[in-house]
């Protein structure tokens, strides 16, 4: 541990402040509260604060941040970025540091962010230990008041001097602007030691159960009174989400100028708006104030604990501070729900790490920008209904796709925006093919292109239909509405002659609403031909005058005539969400196991990639886990069936 | 857009107002050139003499009182393919829609003591609703809403009809961009504000200035009234004095939810 | 020209003035039958609907008045409000708000010149064609705009409809670097005024030669070219107390006009850029006294069209006068404003009056003893000017018969225009019936 006088530390600062390589910021007042915010000299730097309105997450995720900058008429001539002179940050408390590693932890799981991590190397943190604390903080029971790890430098202002510990080169480097810095003695060490301790006693306030015991109390109390009791005075202002460190979804849009140029921008999201799981066709996932006022802990408690291993608060108390109608306090919630719970049984198997979190390295090669479209050409549109059409494309660097039967792909026009589509044809040629239903902004312009037009493709995305798991089974098909484009590309690669020997029998039963709106006839048609395939169809309704020759009524009334064997059969289902719950029931009672029923589910997925945040089913990213799932791994989800 | 293609004509008109809204269209400054290369201006009573005939996009700014305005109005709507609504004039019916409370007489009365009972005899508008927003006579394709309305909104909307697209209006309360600006909660200081309710899009200019949000643009689509009132009682306000109180723009809500309550 | 020729023009809605208002004019043998301004704005009944209001919403509705005039009709309303319950303002307050005015007078009079008369003085519909064939002057109008309305963003956090304008004082203030910004701009437009103000006088010989002696009311004040505060000053009677305004102001209806009237000494009188003028250009600052020279504008100049003149020698008055105002401020420090001071209600009434751009404005509140309001009236500039726009019509128009009926119509919008009238803030006006068709 390295000491200066406070005077000379104070030069220090202004010494940062005027080096023209750096910007320079930390805590400073704004009228009664305090911000992060570019420091003009020492005097401005307030390490006496007991908590920012925003946390330091505004200089990673920024509020507003432009991914793709281009002209509209060349979509693919994206303006490079610029470089930026590093940020140096002053004051982060303990609870915020470990906030960012955790936010480090999230994007540079599996998909790396290049602009995430661009920014990170950019971000020099000069920690500081807590002096004052709010009433509403609850680091020390969340044990974030200290950390080892994390920081470029380290400092704690003892009034008249101020030591410092070094935690990287980097801090080592910045360090040396600083004039007579010795060791610290031990009785300044020990100064330093009983500040911590003081501060872990004051913010601790009386919670029940520990940081890492929320898993098992959240996950045995789903569906406890609490969530509707206190969702009852929620404003659904999204304030909470807005100023927590560790929450960091996010929203992208397309903004166009007077001049024709174009942007596509990352804001700041959250899953406490209705908006956050709303699709263009309408639907919302979860509407209900108590679903989102719930989902909001069990993400922080359970779901990222599941996926990433730690729970994720830090226990800083800005939602609880700032939350108008009281509510966000995760302190009082979670008692609320200790003491309102009938038994609690911890779940040792299952216990997430407690939290501080270690920093992650990453590979700078493995980073990708991950918003960016690659450019593909329309070779062919055929218009199969009203409200339907199928468009061959192929990337225009001459690649396939070397997709999975089951993904898809994010379709992007610079201007609109981008819509998520199933893929519909098999992996075996260069060529791929989508269905687009003209439901939203994006798919209308989709609809107005012309063969030869240029579109982005992003992908392909998701967890496909696993061949392993398939291979020699028989296969049911059972394909609603426009489940069937999905499908397709399933049914057209076991039915090719190279793989189908891999695969017994296989029955189709392909159903939609009425005849006008039947996709791919003679496709269907043909596919009877194929060896030992049996097809059953049928439409909800005929209206008179139609021309139907398969059957009439809901597609559920097929899976009795279709004769196959349950024990050897895997099921494969897509369609609308009212389908699900009612073919999957038919199926079980008919004898066929949990987990030889696979389903394609849906939610609004837009980043792709498990890092926007608006596709989660509970704990699971429909992007990412899925949108195939096993049936046996996803039956106790509450919201998959919803 | 394509030189060839001729550009869209677009015009303005005002009913009951202030013409605040049409002022910051002029208050575009240089951004106005911008505008008039991608669309014609035909018609903007304010600013020009020229008239026309047919528009593309017809704004709409003010309230409409009288049958002489709604006659006006319809026949505007026939001359236009779509028709904006702009400002919260148009949208809700404007500050002047608290006249609704009395009758036309009680008003004249209040504001002109000294006029004889014979010159209001031939009023028509005894009974009737007067301010109304321009949806209650009309069809409304879109609206710009705001007192006045933000005049880069104002652009944001007219690119995006220039592209086929949906104007980019935000449905999500102005608590989102206070705190994304990282502004300083009234709540805190004791203030109290309608921004969980009130719709964002504007930047939360007022709170940015120091000044509680009065929801000038009017409430989200789906907002927790019930909670709000709760709230309120928690700060020692009732649920009358928030429905009296904050209604200066929207006291179209309260007519309405009356209107809901007699049928 | 044979006088036995009948003219019969009837302008709906004349263009290019805020609000809605009619020229009628019928005509035969030289005799005119009929000569009117008429008013067919829709009423708001703005002093109806305050009642009721707290206290701290007044200035908030009453902004509403005037789109252009927001920041005048909010100075006002504080005044009356601060007038009625007591409530002291600092001197930096004072200072903000004349700062505030000043940005507003100059807003609304380089619109009103540059965009709504130079067409007329170039003989074309808009400032449309104006961009293409005279694009520097245009961009030169436009960038004083432009500083005008930076400059009441910066101080009111917007220009319609002001937010920082609270009883007592502001809820936000300006940061010392913003006004030194302000302040290095508004030196540098002084030369971009001075070159827009030869283009108007290099075509001022097309306003019409037209006098009529006339009665100028405006407030008066010994220590400055008064906008923020004064007392009320008339050409005739020298100066009066604000409280008395409703013996100078002196509504009534005329059966066979649209609008409420006004009249003090003689049948009407004139309120706005040209009265003020006429009232204290002793104490204009030296730019702008220099200008009204070259214009060769004295007092008292009784033709109406030379307002849009007067409007533009205020305009760099105000100029020089923000430079001024921002350089007190900084001497002596900016205080943070950010706690409301502690405001005690009880029942009481206050006046409050302010130079807006079209004239001279009054608010008056009646309050509870819950800071309720319960009676409010408003006295528009404009209306005060109806009565008068009408005597002048009909002075003027006899002169006019000879001409070809396009000429006649543009030199009666021309007159209209000259006044810069504000139609839509006039709360006064009475009968519906008449313009039903």
């Amino acid at each position: 541990m390295k000491v200066l006088s406070k005077h000379d530390f104070n030069d220090f600062i202004d010494a940062l402040i005027s080096d023209e390589t750096y910007h320079t910021h930390g805590v400073k007042s704004k009228g009664e509260k305090f911000v992060f915010g570019p420091l003009e000299s020492h005097q401005d730097l307030r390490l006496d604060y007991d908590t920012t309105i925003l946390p330091p997450k505004k200089y990673l995720l920024p509020q507003y941040e432009t991914l793709i900058e281009c002209p509209l008429s060349s979509p693919f001539e994206i303006k490079t970025e610029h470089h930026e002179k590093p940020i140096i940050i002053i004051g982060v408390h303990p609870y915020d540091i470990i906030a960012i590693n955790q936010m480090d932890a999230y994007y540079f799981n599996e998909d790396i962010s290049k602009s995430y991590l661009e920014r990170r190397k950019n971000t020099i943190i000069i920690g500081s230990d807590i002096i004052n604390t709010h009433d509403k903080a609850f680091f020390g029971s969340m044990n974030t008041a200290h950390v080892d790890t994390g920081y470029d430098l380290f400092i704690t202002d003892l009034g008249d001097k101020v030591t410092i510990e070094i935690g990287s080169d980097r801090g080592q480097h910045l360090i040396q602007k600083a004039a007579r810095v010795r060791e610290a003695t031990d009785v300044e060490t020990q100064k330093v030691k009983a500040l911590r301790l003081a501060a872990q006693g004051k913010a601790k306030r009386g919670m029940k159960i520990e940081p890492n015991q929320w898993y098992s109390l959240l996950d045995q109390n789903y569906e406890s009174n609490v969530w509707k009791q206190q969702s009852e005075k929620c404003l659904a202002c999204n304030t909470c989400t807005l100023v927590c460190p560790t929450c960091f979804c996010y929203d992208v849009n397309d903004e166009i100028d007077l001049k024709g140029n174009s942007k596509r921008v990352r804001t700041w999201d959250g899953c406490m708006l209705r908006q956050f799981t709303e699709v263009a066709g309408g639907e919302v996932f979860r509407e209900d104030i108590k679903e989102r006022y719930r989902h909001r802990f069990f993400r922080k408690g359970k779901y990222l604990p599941d996926r990433l291993g730690f729970t994720a608060c830090v226990g800083c108390g800005r939602c609880s501070i700032q939350c108008i109608p009281d509510i966000a306090d995760p302190v009082k919630v979670m008692n609320l729900v200790f003491d309102a719970s009938e038994s609690f049984v911890e779940d040792l198997e299952t216990k997430p790490k407690s939290i501080p979190v270690e920093t992650i390295e990453v590979n700078e090669e493995d980073a990708k920008p991950l918003h960016h479209p690659m450019s593909a050409t329309i070779t062919n549109i055929k218009k199969l209904t009203e409200r339907e059409k199928l468009y061959e494309i192929e990337l225009d660097s001459g690649d396939a796709l070397h997709h999975m039967p089951g993904q898809f792909v994010e379709v992007s026009i610079m201007g609109a925006g981008e819509a998520p589509i199933s893929i519909a044809s098999p992996p075996k040629k260069k060529r791929f093919d989508l269905v687009i239903r003209n439901v939203g902004e994006v798919t209308n312009k989709i609809h107005a292109m012309k063969k030869g037009d240029t579109i982005g493709i992003r992908g392909p995305f998701g967890n496909g239909f696993n061949e392993e798991e398939l291979k020699g089974h028989d296969l049911l098909f059972i394909a609603a509405g426009l489940g069937l484009p999905p499908l397709r590309s399933l049914i057209a690669h076991v039915l090719d002659e190279e793989y189908r020997k891999d695969y017994g029998k296989i029955t189709i039963l392909c159903g939609c609403r009425q005849p006008c709106e039947v996709l791919f006839d003679n496709e269907i048609n043909n596919w009877k031909n194929g060896e030992d395939v049996n097809i059953l169809r049928t439409v909800d309704k005929c209206p008179d005058g139609e021309c139907w020759e398969g059957d009439t009524g809901l597609i559920t009334k097929l899976i009795p005539k279709a004769k196959f064997n349950p024990k050897q059969t895997m099921c494969m289902i897509i369609g609308p969400p009212v389908v699900y719950p009612f073919c999957i029931q038919i199926l079980l009672d008919l004898g066929v196991p949990e987990n030889h029923i696979l389903v394609s589910l849906e939610r609004r997925m837009k980043c792709g990639v498990g890092k926007c945040g608006h596709c989660q089913i509970n704990n699971l990213y429909v992007c990412k886990d899925g949108p195939v799932f096993n049936y046996h791994d996803i039956k106790d989800l509450p919201e998959a069936f919803a | 857009m394509t030189k060839k293609q001729s550009k869209p004509k677009i015009a303005f008109f005002d009913f009951a107002s202030c013409e605040g809204c049409q002022l910051q269209i002029a208050n575009l400054e240089e951004t106005i050139i911008e505008v008039a290369d991608v669309v014609e201006v035909v018609e903007f009573r304010e600013v020009m003499t020229e008239q026309a005939e047919r528009y593309d996009i017809a704004f709409i700014e003010g309230s409409i009182s009288r049958p002489i305005d709604e006659k006006r109005l319809r026949n505007i709507r026939k001359k236009t393919k779509i028709l904006v609504a702009l400002g919260a004039c148009a949208h809700l019916g404007g500050v002047q829609r608290l006249g609704n409370q009395w009758s036309i007489k009680e008003n004249l009365k209040e504001v002109y003591p000294t006029a004889k009972p014979a010159d209001i005899k031939n009023n028509e508008f005894f009974e009737k609703p007067r301010h109304k927003a321009v949806d209650e006579v009309v069809p409304v394709d879109y609206v710009i809403p705001g007192c006045p309305i933000d005049r880069t909104e104002f652009i944001r909307v007219v690119v995006a009809l220039l592209h086929g697209n949906k104007p980019p209006i935000p449905d999500y309360p102005v608590c989102v961009e206070c705190k994304k600006k990282e502004n300083v909660c009234l709540f805190t200081i004791g203030k109290f504000c309608m921004g969980p309710i009130a719709r964002a899009g504007c930047g939360a200019i007022c709170p940015s200035h120091g000044n509680e949000c009065e929801a000038c643009r009017g409430y989200i689509s789906h907002p927790h009234k019930d909670a709000q009132i709760d709230v309120l009682e928690k700060y020692g306000l009732s649920a009358k004095e928030i429905m009296d109180r904050k209604t200066m723009y929207t006291y179209r809500y309260v007519e309405k939810e009356k209107q809901e309550e007699e049928a | 020209m044979s006088t036995t020729k009948e003219v019969s023009i009837t302008v709906e809605h004349v263009t290019r003035v805020e609000g809605h208002g009619n020229i009628v004019l019928n005509a035969k043998n030289g005799e005119i039958k009929t000569i009117q301004w008429q008013i067919s704005e829709a009423p708001r009944f703005f002093e109806s609907f305050v009642r009721n209001r707290p206290y701290y919403e007044l200035s908030h509705i009453t902004s509403r008045i005037c789109g252009i005039c927001s920041i005048g009709h909010a100075l006002a309303s504080l005044k009356a409000t601060e007038n009625a319950l007591n409530i002291p303002i600092s001197s930096q307050t004072e200072h903000l708000r004349k700062l505030a005015l000043h940005g507003e007078n100059m807003q609304s009079h380089i619109l009103h010149v540059g965009y709504l008369v130079a067409p007329d003085l170039f003989r074309v519909g808009s400032v449309f064609p104006l961009i293409s064939s005279a694009p520097e002057t245009v961009k030169k109008i436009v960038s004083l705009h432009r500083l005008a309305n930076e400059m009441s963003d910066l101080i009111c956090g917007r220009t319609t409809h002001p937010i920082t304008l609270v009883p007592g004082g502001f809820s936000a203030i300006p940061s010392k670097n913003k006004l030194n910004e302000l302040k290095t701009r508004l030196e540098k437009s002084l030369q971009i005024c001075s070159e827009v103000a030869q283009v108007i006088l290099d075509n001022a010989d097309k306003l019409p030669d037209f006098t009529r002696e006339t009665e100028y009311i405006a407030l008066t004040n010994k220590d400055e070219y008064a906008l923020y505060d004064g007392m009320i000053g008339s050409t005739d009677t020298g100066t009066h107390s604000v409280e008395e305004y409703e013996s100078i102001v002196n509504e009534f209806i005329v059966p066979q006009s649209t609008a409420k009237y006004c009249k003090h000494h003689r049948e009407s009188y004139m309120v706005g850029a040209l009265a003020r003028f006429n009232l204290n250009a002793s104490l204009l600052h030296p730019k702008a006294k220099a200008l009204a020279k070259k214009f060769k504008l004295s007092p008292i100049n009784y033709n109406p069209f030379m307002n849009n003149i007067a409007q533009i020698v205020e305009y760099v008055h105000s100029v020089e006068d923000s430079i001024h105002l921002i350089d007190m401020m900084v001497d002596n420090g900016l205080n943070r404003e950010d706690k409301p001071s502690k405001i005690h209600l009880s029942a009481g009434r206050g006046i409050g009056a302010v130079e807006v751009p079209r004239g001279i404005l009054f608010h008056d509140y009646t309050y509870d003893n819950n800071g309720l309001c319960t009676k409010a009236n408003c006295v528009i500039p404009t209306n005060q000017n109806h009565n008068n726009i009408q005597k002048d019509m009909e002075a003027f128009t006899p002169q006019l018969l000879e001409k070809p009926k396009e000429e006649i119509k543009l030199n009666l919008e021309m007159l209209v225009r000259a006044y810069d009238p504000c139609i839509s803030c006039s709360t006064h006006y009475l009968d519906v019936r008449f313009i039903d068709e």
